[in-house]
């Protein structure tokens, strides 16, 4: 099977050089081919992006933007739709996840874009929405309007189907012309979704484009680069401080790094019958694209105290991540994701011979593991694809000093705890450098509107003209209707 | 366990439930006779994956409530291998469990039920009619009935669908005091809720979360699952046993 990917308004296909990706899941091979753009075509496509821009997404309503987004996504909430049958069968062959987990997952991720949560989107960075279509009164008087930036350049990284969506949408809600590097793990949703909205309204169809070249052609990215008036870049530190050095000064750069989430469970979670079901809620999150998601959970720290002791929360999660196994099978890793689960496991297992009381759950070959750490640790990275490790604490607030060291890579904490733990760890785990908590279950669907990272995603995306109260004094006293 | 030598009859074996009993049968060296109703193309994937897991297969279309057609399927696969040991009824009539748009009783009118009777009884009575002759003159055989654990606990009332096989349960019980002096054993397997399949393909999200925390093992059964259970009331180990119905849904009904 061949298709194609990304989204080139203005050019035809039959001008430009194509790559394929071969992509061989469970024994059904896909061919991706991605264009791969020369520095002149990418200049043009800018270009052209930027007028397109500046004459059809600058003059309309931040309110018709949203409405358009919102009838692109609920095309790909349809399973029926055209596009939405090819998400379902293609993404499962090019991601390797289970088809099911797939289809689940996008529903789930989708609905955050609705009309009400964009609007919702919008309302947590802006008092007053309509300050991206004209000048509005500002609480210290004068009059601001927020503009996005003509050309906002996204390098998207990873697997995790449709993330793209995030910052492409933010970039539309700004007014932004849009270029969206694709990354060669998962090249195909973006360009659907440029489709989708470029159908929803075709003013809009020349308005944004999605592009890809080989991870490390620094030619083809330096192109971009160059065009770009903000960068938006996922991936890791390597290869964002990569892009950094080789940005012109005047680009504002917003860099997204990799991350390590992590759960907490108190004991007040922990009776006879919570604990088993919070138990599967953590599992879900470990198993929700195989903890390949910014905000996954690498590890647990489960506190004493409770009638499920932290070791038999590890095995009642053991239990889950088995059946997990069943309902949602891990996808086939490669030799290098195979590598790093030994290498965690090997190291879990290294630590469980010399300190009695850890133990490790899950078979070496198997499609997860859990490590059971019986003394406070810090927060170390696990292997990925479905490993696991479980701390046991004494007391809750014996976890602010095992995370904080790791500050540059907090962002998420999946916390079961009562009302009263759940405010006074909150306080802690933000000081220390957390960004997000939610419940277990939770981790890896954020919701509408969240602050990735603890940023603001609009607002770090615009730029504030401001008139001045003297201006408006001095033009009065220039009117012809002066007394 | 080993049903080299066997030769199986599976209705409605061409997906789902029935085609992963066919291929675990095969994978024990039983030669597969599967049985259809119209998806030719998938009934073959079934006869080809038999044969690669290791067994003998071929297809045999008929429309299982059709008792000339089911008596000349019969003879077609006696035909064929000369014998039949085990008949798994796994034939039911299409049904869509879909928790949020099934019928209430009140918009259940009898034809429903006669449908689903026709589904799991009338083509049971006639699979059974058929493959008796061959299996008295063996004095030997295994028939194992697919039934459901919505007869005993309807997580979702399906009326028509439960209705009918808990009369097939009745059917298999009182068959098996008939047979088990002729050396014929009848029993029943119970699966929960099978996902995926074609017929379980409608049921949400919530109703799967709601059984899985309901059932001990937590999880909801693939067709993979079922098969165990199947092949041990269709080998010798269970030699002792007939009149009996077991379940296979993680726990969630014990009885």
């Amino acid at each position: 099977m061949v298709v194609r990917a990304a989204y080139l308004p203005g050019i035809d296909p039959a001008d430009i050089d194509w790559k394929t990706l071969r992509f061989d899941n469970a024994g059904c091979a896909v061919d991706v081919e991605v264009p791969a753009l020369g520095k002149d075509e990418m200049k043009a496509l800018a270009a052209r992006i930027r007028q397109a821009r500046q004459e059809n997404l600058l003059p309309r309503p931040v309110g018709e933007i949203v409405d358009i987004v919102d009838r692109a996504v609920a095309r790909l909430l349809d399973r029926e739709d055209p596009l939405r049958r090819k998400a379902e069968e293609l993404l499962p062959l090019v991601t390797g996840y289970d088809a099911e987990m797939v289809r689940l997952g996008l529903t789930r991720y989708l609905k955050t874009f609705r009309k009400p949560e964009l609007m919702r989107f919008l309302a947590e960075d802006f008092t007053n929405p309509t300050i991206l279509d004209g000048f509005q009164p500002l609480a210290k008087g004068g009059m601001g309007r927020a503009c996005g930036p003509p050309i906002l350049a996204h390098i998207w990284a990873g697997n995790v189907p449709a993330l793209p969506v995030w910052s492409f949408v933010a970039g539309l809600l700004v007014k932004a012309g849009n270029i969206g590097k694709v990354p060669s793990a998962e090249p195909l949703f973006a360009g659907w979704f440029a489709q989708a909205v470029a159908e929803a309204e075709p003013d809009l169809a020349h308005c944004f484009a999605i592009v890809w070249w080989q991870g490390g052609d620094e030619e083809r990215e330096n192109a971009l680069l160059r065009e770009a008036d903000t960068l938006l870049a996922y991936g890791g530190n390597e290869s964002l401080e990569a892009i950094r050095s080789r940005l012109p000064m005047t680009t504002r750069y917003l860099p997204y790094g990799h991350k390590v989430g992590f759960g907490v469970v108190a004991s007040s979670a922990l009776d006879t019958k919570r604990g088993p079901r919070i138990a599967r809620l953590a599992a879900k999150d470990v198993v929700q694209y195989d903890q390949q998601g910014c905000y996954s959970p690498h590890l647990f720290f489960v506190e004493r105290g409770g009638r499920v002791d932290p070791r038999e929360f590890g095995r009642l999660m053991a239990n889950e991540l088995s059946n997990f196994a069943q309902k949602y099978p891990r996808r086939a890793l490669s030799v290098a994701e195979a590598g790093s689960v030994a290498r965690w496991r090997q190291s879990a297992e290294m630590k469980s011979f010399s300190v009695n009381d850890n133990e490790i759950l899950g078979d070496a070959a198997g499609a997860w593991s859990v490590a059971y750490e019986d003394a406070p640790t810090d927060l170390v990275p696990s292997g990925l694809n479905r490993t696991v490790t479980i701390v046991a604490v004494d007391r809750l607030d014996e976890i602010t000093d095992l995370v904080s060291p790791y500050r540059d890579v907090l962002q998420t904490a999946g916390v079961a705890a009562t009302p009263e733990e759940l405010y006074a760890l909150s306080d802690v785990l933000g000081i220390a450098g957390v960004t997000r908590i939610c419940a277990l279950g939770h981790m890896t669907a954020p919701e509408a509107g969240w602050h990735h990272d603890g940023r603001f995603n609009l607002l770090d995306l615009v730029t504030m003209t401001e008139i001045e109260r003297s201006s408006e004094i001095a033009a009065d006293d220039l009117a012809p209707y002066r007394d | 366990m080993d049903f080299l030598n066997s030769v199986v009859l599976v209705t409605g074996a061409s997906r789902g439930i029935g085609a992963a009993i066919a291929r675990a049968f095969a994978a024990e060296g039983a030669s597969l006779a599967v049985n259809y109703l119209q998806n030719t193309v998938s009934a073959e994937e079934t006869v080809g994956a038999c044969a690669e897991a290791g067994g003998d297969a071929a297809a045999f279309q008929a429309d299982v409530t059709d008792a000339p057609a089911v008596e000349q399927m019969v003879q077609d696969v006696l035909d064929t291998w000369g014998r039949i040991d085990v008949l798994v009824n796994n034939a039911f009539r299409p049904y869509v469990f879909d928790p949020k748009n099934r019928k209430l009783f009140q918009d259940t009118v009898w034809q429903d039920y006669q449908t689903q009777m026709d589904g799991a009884l009338r083509s049971v009575h006639a699979t059974c009619r058929a493959v008796l002759p061959a299996m008295k003159k063996r004095t030997a055989g295994s028939i194992i009935n697919m039934v459901t654990d919505l007869v005993v606990r309807p997580t979702v009332p399906y009326h028509d669908y439960a209705t009918a096989k808990a009369a097939l349960t009745g059917f298999s019980r009182t068959l098996a005091a008939d047979l088990g002096p002729l050396g014929i054993r009848v029993n029943c397997v119970a699966p929960g809720l099978v996902y995926p399949t074609d017929a379980s393909r409608a049921t949400g999200e919530d109703v799967k979360d709601m059984i899985e925390t309901a059932t001990p093992l937590g999880r909801i059964a693939r067709p993979e699952d079922v098969t165990g259970p199947v092949l041990f009331l269709a080998s010798d180990w269970s030699r002792f046993m007939t009149g009996q119905t077991l379940f296979v849904d993680g726990g969630l009904v014990m009885n």
